[in-house]
């Protein structure tokens, strides 16, 4: 038991003492709350944010809530006691971290928002692709999708939605069948993966597929459900191209999808510009001066940086990734982050 | 009561996971549009394949009076093990044998070793070291999951080589190969319980551990056993997961232990020891497997799926303490 305890200890001690980085001369510290690991964007998120705050000279650590929401708020007060130039927080719930916020700001740390906007409480920026938006996008990916099969925007599609307990998905939701509401001969089936789980979505897809055989498009919140769904498409005897598939984020795996004809769309979430705009901006952001509103240039995009109730926010725009455009490597998906070093803005 | 009465009833107790399950079958089938054919039978034995396996794994544990909470962990460790190795895209290193059939034995191996390690590790602590299964395999399950993590860097594996990936997209009579894989297992280790010493001892100690040591059984050897078996199984849910899947995410199979836990109860088990057999656990399996389908089916708005799976489950298990309560009356 004793010698089991010791090696446990000196497992423990040696994997800190490897783990902990060497202190860096830098601007200051600023910690990034990410939501949860377990998906390719966010661990994306981590080195885009890293590497960007690296070249305008922050050190950042990560803390991850494990897509726990209690976890995030007592990450937040741990981190205000820590006192950090800032504090980047992509919420695991968007009302529940607003407490959290007003106590980080009133304790004079700067919070920025990434990924996830939050408005019901100021912040001091925010750096979204705006995930209404990007149902928006993928709505109109549809429309052109299901006219270009059908002749006329009509038809049936299946929506793979992620966890029902995640407003991301549901913002997504939201945007898409909103947009959608302007065909009333389209029908649209939407059913969750518990978890953002991929035979999850897989299982539907099986179902829906028999159930439904007149699917025209599924519509996955994230590349990887459409890993699992065209494994099941497989399975069923299907081949690329029968059945039309759509899903957003961006992800490597999707991709590939692309490139083997599996999936017709993948609607892009701009993970580096959205992480080089915080990096762009956190100068201003540490020394409380104004952003100003106006167009951005972000790595190439054009964005918007506007006056909004709950502080300066900027909106990249996100990109329909086909066929044809697939192998840009602008797109996070590619694996290929710019060389180009971000500046600050004056 | 006459006793052919009384041999019915009692039949009807032993079995009633099963007549639930027909009972499901049939109401869903009126009234659930198009729920009614072969091919959504045979989706719900291929959805409840992965589930079953690593079900089968976790009962023996709870039948022998302990816990495993690592299985969830221990199938992702696994599939992401395969998926690494044998995946071409993503993180996967594309790791061709030849002849390539070869693939198959290997991530086979590979997935039951990892399983069957961390089993062993478990097995160890709580047997040997005679700490509480339930934290023991707590802090697995966590841990576990973490290496996950780490391991993939949250990446995903994808397009698992075809010979691996063959087993999900074969059929024979209208399964797909890993279903068969399913009911062999259940088959096989349900044979090991009923007719082996081993399978025997384990009931014995999960009913009275003191009373089995005192009449000479091996109990330690039996328990580490049991806890290898169970990680060695969840391997080969693993295993069964990235075929079903062609690949491997960070977070695959986040959800099934609580979806195993449910099966094992509502398949008899009891969460004391001692009591329950593995053609209730699969019947438990496949009913939670139609109840799921059934939510598929209906487009039920999405917030209320875990509330209805949820209180179906919680019906189950009613009705199972009912059974008790009827055969109390019966003794």
């Amino acid at each position: 038991m004793k010698r089991i305890l010791l090696a446990v200890f000196g497992i423990l001690a040696l994997a800190f003492a490897t783990l902990t980085p060497a202190f860096a001369q830098s601007k200051g510290v600023v910690y990034y709350m990410v939501p949860t690991l377990l998906d390719e964007f966010q661990t994306g998120s981590v080195s885009a944010l890293e590497l960007f705050l690296k070249q305008t000279g922050y050190e950042m650590k990560t803390l991850n809530a494990d897509n726990k929401t209690d976890a995030q708020q007592s990450q937040m007060n741990d981190v205000i006691a820590l006192k950090p130039a800032a504090i980047i927080l992509a919420a695991v719930d968007f009302n529940a971290l607003k407490p959290s916020i007003e106590a980080a700001r009133a304790a004079g740390i700067p919070v920025v928002e990434f990924d996830r906007q939050i408005t019901s409480t100021p912040s001091d920026f925010t750096s979204v692709a705006g995930t209404v938006e990007i149902g928006y996008v993928a709505a109109d990916q549809a429309e052109k999708l299901l006219k270009a099969k059908n002749g006329s925007v009509k038809g049936k599609v299946l929506q793979v939605l992620g966890d029902p307990g995640d407003p991301y998905t549901l913002d997504i939701q939201k945007g898409f069948e909103e947009k959608m509401k302007a065909f009333p001969d389209v029908k649209i089936i939407s059913l969750p993966a518990m978890q953002w789980e991929a035979s999850n979505a897989g299982t539907i897809v099986a179902d829906q597929m028999l159930a439904n055989p007149d699917i025209d498009l599924i519509f996955s919140h994230a590349a990887h459900l459409s890993v699992a769904a065209v494994a099941s498409l497989e399975a069923a005897g299907k081949k690329p191209g029968d059945v039309m598939l759509m899903s957003s984020n961006g992800a490597p795996v999707g991709l590939d999808l692309i490139r083997k004809g599996w999936l017709n769309v993948e609607v892009e979430q701009p993970l580096y510009a959205q992480a080089a705009a915080v990096a762009m901006f956190m100068d201003k952001v540490v020394k409380k001066q104004e952003i100003k509103p106006g167009e951005y240039d972000v790595l190439g995009l054009k964005s918007t940086v506007t006056k909004e109730t709950w502080g300066p926010n900027i909106k990249i725009p996100g990109a329909a990734i086909t066929k044809e455009n697939v192998d840009n490597p602008a797109f996070w998906g590619n694996q290929k982050p710019p060389t180009d070093t971000v500046k600050s803005v004056e | 009561m006459n006793p052919r009465t009384r041999h019915a009833l009692e039949f009807v107790l032993d079995n009633l996971v099963w007549f639930m399950l027909l009972f499901v079958l049939v109401v869903f089938s009126i009234f659930i549009p198009n729920y009614f054919q072969l091919g959504i039978f045979a989706n719900i034995i291929e959805a409840s394949s992965v589930l079953g396996v690593m079900s089968i794994g976790l009962a023996l544990v709870i039948i022998a009076g302990h816990m495993d909470l690592s299985v969830e962990s221990v199938a992702a460790l696994s599939a992401m093990a395969v998926g690494i190795l044998f995946c071409s895209s993503g993180i996967g290193m594309g790791v061709q044998l030849h002849p390539e059939w070869l693939m198959v034995p290997v991530s086979l191996l590979l997935a039951l070793a990892v399983g069957g390690l961390i089993g062993a590790f478990n097995g160890y602590l709580v047997v040997k070291v005679k700490m509480s299964a339930f934290i023991i395999t707590l802090a697995s399950y966590i841990w576990v999951r973490g290496l996950v993590l780490v391991i993939s860097g949250g990446r995903s594996a994808q397009d698992l080589a075809p010979a691996i990936r063959w087993f999900g997209i074969q059929r024979l009579i209208g399964l797909p190969l890993t279903a068969w894989i399913a009911i062999a297992c259940f088959v096989v280790f349900s044979l090991i319980m009923a007719k082996t010493p081993f399978g025997r001892h384990l009931v014995m100690i999960g009913g009275n551990e003191t009373a089995t040591f005192r009449a000479g059984i091996r109990v330690n050897r039996n328990l580490i056993i049991a806890f290898v078996l169970a990680g060695a199984i969840a391997g080969l849910a693993g295993w069964l997961l990235a075929i079903r899947t062609s690949g491997a995410s960070a977070n695959l199979g986040t959800g099934f232990l609580f979806n195993a836990f449910a099966a094992v109860v509502i398949g008899g088990v009891s969460l004391k020891g001692g009591v329950g057999t593995l053609p209730g656990v699969y019947a438990g399996v496949l009913l939670l497997s139609a109840i799921n389908t059934a939510i598929n089916l209906m487009g039920l708005p999405a917030n209320f799926t875990l509330v209805i799976h949820g209180l179906l489950v919680l019906a189950a298990v009613l009705l199972d303490a009912f059974k008790q309560t009827i055969r109390q009356r019966l003794a």
